[in-house]
């Protein structure tokens, strides 16, 4: 049980920071090249796969993270690198908390995606819409996708910042 | 707040080896199930040449982080006193077949050589493929025959980074294992 939790809290961060990476590092170096109107195609498109996949990865993420946690006993802990102890007066403990800081902050940064930023970048032109009209709706989608770049941005640091604080838990701590 | 420097370096080889393994299986992933389907929704020419920037940035991220996977895989065992680097015979004796701890951590080494042959592939042998041009004065033939190839090539790397997606997992699985003392 032990084996299958610590994996899929594995691959849950493994898809979820990977996707992040390979959103802002590689999608984003393509699309300079590409033409706006393909940029917002592709950018609806991936992102209506992404978010679900983020989504479904985080919320494994914080499931598995819970039960390990829930599962931690003084016995274990004794047998880790630096002592650590399950309170908030020690390193592990404030490390910890501070790790599910920053995977609230990330599901709160998906879910906007998901159920926002991203279902606001669909076009909603109408035939009878007047240049004006369709102005505003172009500059409404072209602040919905500027957004997204930017909780992309967010949640690629945060969750680089989560690895960081994960890896240090198996030294006791970072804080 | 660790004070030092073993503490420190045992933090920054575990931070690097897990952002490694990361950017590995969540790259291709993303690449698979992600960017493939949205670059079929654009037209074929751009479609090309999405592919071909994708793919090519995306091996820098894979030789990169199977690089980095490697290197501090032996640093984190050094720290943990499974490898030494001065005393014969290097490989202490939790690394031996006849442990579980040692099974496992070498049935990951060879899995790692896996990802690596199959990069190496794709990377070498499929991907000049895919990138090949006609030549002018090239005949209807040739160019069907060059098209086919380059289908062909197409299937063979969705093939082999499915098939490396599916390795990824089983080393994370042996991997996540090693806190418990292995699982073969």
């Amino acid at each position: 049980m032990d084996n299958l939790l610590a994996w899929l809290h594995t691959v849950g961060w493994a898809v979820y920071v990977g996707g992040a990476i390979t959103m802002e590092w590689v999608l984003r170096y393509a699309q300079r090249t590409m033409p706006p109107s393909q940029v917002a195609e592709v950018c609806k498109r991936s992102g209506a796969r992404y978010r679900w996949f983020g989504l479904v990865s985080i919320l494994v993420v914080g499931a598995t993270g819970l039960a390990m946690l829930l599962r931690i006993d003084d016995a274990s802990l004794a047998g880790r690198a630096g002592h650590p102890e399950l309170s908030l007066g020690d390193a592990y403990g404030q490390t910890l908390l501070l790790l599910t800081v920053a995977w609230a902050v990330l599901l709160a940064a998906v879910s906007s995606m998901a159920f926002w930023l991203h279902p606001a970048q669909a076009k909603r032109s109408q035939p009878e819409m007047t240049k004006e009209e369709v102005q505003v709706e172009r500059e409404r989608v072209g602040r919905a996708i500027r957004n997204m770049d930017r909780v992309l941005k967010l949640e690629l640091a945060v969750s680089v910042v989560a690895v960081g604080l994960g890896a240090s838990l198996h030294a006791g701590g970072l804080l | 707040m660790p004070t030092d420097l073993t503490t420190w370096l045992h933090i920054i080889y575990s931070f690097l080896h897990d952002i490694s393994i990361a950017t590995y299986i969540g790259g291709a992933i993303a690449m698979e199930y992600v960017l493939g389907p949205a670059q079929s929704s654009i037209p074929p020419a751009q479609a090309q040449v999405m592919g071909q920037k994708t793919a090519d940035r995306f091996l820098w991220l894979v030789w990169g982080s199977l690089g980095v996977i490697i290197v501090t895989a032996v640093l984190r065992l050094e720290k943990l006193g499974h490898l030494s680097f001065t005393d014969p015979p290097f490989f202490q004796s939790n690394l031996a077949l006849t442990q579980d701890y040692g099974r496992t951590l070498w049935t990951m080494f060879g899995l790692w050589c896996v990802l690596v042959a199959n990069g190496a592939i794709m990377t070498f042998y499929l991907r000049p493929r895919l990138a090949g041009k006609l030549k002018a004065g090239t005949s209807a033939a040739g160019v069907q025959a060059s098209q086919q190839a380059k289908m062909e090539a197409a299937r063979w790397v969705e093939r082999i980074t499915r098939t490396d997606i599916v390795i990824a997992l089983v080393i994370a699985l042996l991997g996540a294992s090693l806190r418990f003392g292995g699982l073969l």
